[in-house]
């Protein structure tokens, strides 16, 4: 009873503030007769017709699928480089420069650059989310091999256990929470660069959709885009935290148990 | 069957070398069971990582059974100190007891038993899918312990292993280790800084100096096989051993060492 009540005050105070605003946008634009602000009923009545019908598949599909395999991508190659990295003294100093010139370089002026020699199909679009997802994954993954426990290490070495379980087993493990601080960062990284690099040279996707409604005019089609990416966003980072839940349960409960100590 | 012969260990720091080791020298017996105590700083941890075949020594060497140790022997187990460190707390109690079985050949029913049998001799037969930080400071110990017991090896090395527990459960656990030694008939070696504790387990004490570190003195401990907590630490004859050990170890904080050392 208790429980269910609790649950129901915090679904009340997250959502309290969104439920605020929406209303306000609500009532502040309901007699709008500005071409650049209509109304939220004719924005939202644009999005039901726009978004929530099989039209939209041809535009919200590819760019999902470039994101997919650009995320995933960029957070196999972060683990993989990183943990080495993260092992070996020398290999960081001779790499550190070079990662961190490279992790500088904004995402998006790559666009033009891999237009040249990856034309301007979906590589081009996956390079670039892979080229701005894969430094939060690859960074934090150095940290968090860095900070491999050294009892640990030893307990591993003690029993001599072998290469593969080694990493499977212990460093992977070891790593994961910062791996995971990681890959959340290049999460908002990814949409950001999904969109970003449909604006520039495409066909198709959520991206050129919004520049088409844009240099059309058609003002409600464009907000009602930018909605579909922020439900998108949330989308996603529930999808992630529920994935983060699980597979560091031991983490919130080691975390737990030491604070209440 | 374990000997250690002018074992000498120099730490190389930046521009200035630390002798933490000067010249070791002993032999402990097939099924024995031999306490090192010394004072703070007498580099017990060092001594027992170049034992234990984690630390290379600058000159001297250990040999375990005929053969010279070059880095952890399979016939050799570590309890480590730090209990909070020294478990995988991504892994359940029976994961962590059972990880470095998968590393030796053996069938997976055999495992099993190994693990079962190991937990219920620790008395944690219940505790199976628990994970460590769940469990008591003793009780992670102990799952440490049968980790150590199912390798099944033929030394147990012990680096002050209940230095953290509470006086009562290390009562418990100091119990434990004499029961299981008689019963595994397993060679034992026992790191610790407290003086009742290495009367009370060992059948020989041997007492470090100060660092640069030799051993003072070897001491035989003629108690009854038999003990108990209650009636052997009131024995006159432990106070005397005791007492003697104490003396020594003053001798040792104040810099004394044997002479020719």
């Amino acid at each position: 009873m208790s429980g269910a009540l609790s649950l129901a005050r915090r679904a009340g105070i997250v959502l309290a503030l969104p439920a605020a605003l929406i209303a306000l946008w609500w009532v502040t634009s309901a007699g709008s007769d500005s071409f650049y602000f209509p109304p939220l009923a004719t924005i939202l009545h644009t999005f039901v017709t726009l978004w929530l019908s099989p039209d939209a598949i041809p535009n919200v599909v590819p760019s999902l699928i470039r994101f997919a395999v650009g995320y995933f991508a960029a957070g196999l190659i972060g683990i993989a480089v990183g943990i080495p990295v993260g092992a070996s003294r020398k290999l960081r100093q001779t790499l550190e420069p070079v990662l961190e010139f490279l992790r500088a370089v904004p995402p998006p002026v790559l666009v033009p650059v891999l237009i040249l020699f990856a034309g301007i199909g979906d590589e081009m679009k996956i390079l670039v989310i892979v080229f701005g997802c894969v430094w939060p994954v690859l960074l934090n993954t150095v940290a968090g091999v860095r900070a491999l426990d050294e009892v640990l290490e030893d307990v591993v070495r003690c029993y001599r256990i072998g290469r593969m379980a080694r990493l499977w087993h212990f460093v992977l493990p070891g790593a994961s929470p910062q791996i995971f601080t990681g890959l959340r960062q290049s999460l908002s990284v990814g949409i950001i660069l999904m969109v970003v690099s449909e604006m520039f040279a495409a066909s198709n996707g959520i991206g050129f959709a919004l520049v088409q409604y844009q240099r059309t005019f058609a003002i409600p089609e464009m907000w009602s885009g930018i909605i579909l990416l922020g439900l998108i966003g949330i989308a996603l980072s529930l999808v992630f935290r529920a994935a983060e839940a699980w597979l560091l349960a031991w983490y919130h409960g080691l975390r737990r148990t030491q604070r209440a100590n | 069957m374990l000997e250690v012969k002018q074992l000498r260990k120099v730490y190389d720091g930046a521009g200035r070398a630390v002798e933490a080791i000067r010249d070791v020298n002993f032999k402990v017996g097939q099924g024995e069971l031999v306490c090192i105590v010394g004072p703070s700083g007498a580099g017990k941890t060092t001594l027992l990582k170049c034992i234990a075949g984690l630390l290379a020594p600058t000159a001297g060497g250990v040999i375990l059974e005929g053969n010279a140790v070059h880095g952890p022997p399979p016939a050799m187990a570590v309890v480590f100190q730090e209990y909070g460190r020294s478990l995988f707390p991504w892994m359940t109690v029976h994961d962590n007891v059972a990880l470095p079985l998968k590393q030796k050949r053996m069938t997976a029913g055999r495992r099993e038993e190994l693990v079962s049998n190991a937990l219920a001799a620790v008395d944690l037969a219940n505790v199976h899918g628990a994970y460590p930080w769940q469990l008591s400071g003793g009780m992670q110990q102990r799952v440490a312990i049968a980790r150590a017991v199912a390798y099944e090896p033929h030394v147990l090395l012990m680096d002050e292993p209940f230095a953290a527990v509470d006086a009562q459960t290390r009562a418990d656990l100091e119990d434990l280790i004499r029961v299981l030694w008689h019963k595994l008939e397993v060679t034992v070696l026992f790191v610790t800084h407290d003086i009742d504790e290495s009367v009370y387990l060992g059948q020989r004490v041997l007492i470090m100096s100060h660092a640069p570190t030799v051993i003072m003195e070897d001491v035989a401990i003629d108690l009854p096989d038999e003990r108990t907590q209650l009636e052997t630490r009131s024995l006159p004859r432990f106070g005397e051993l005791r007492k003697h050990i104490y003396s020594q170890i003053q001798l040792a904080k104040q810099g004394w060492r044997p002479p020719g050392t």
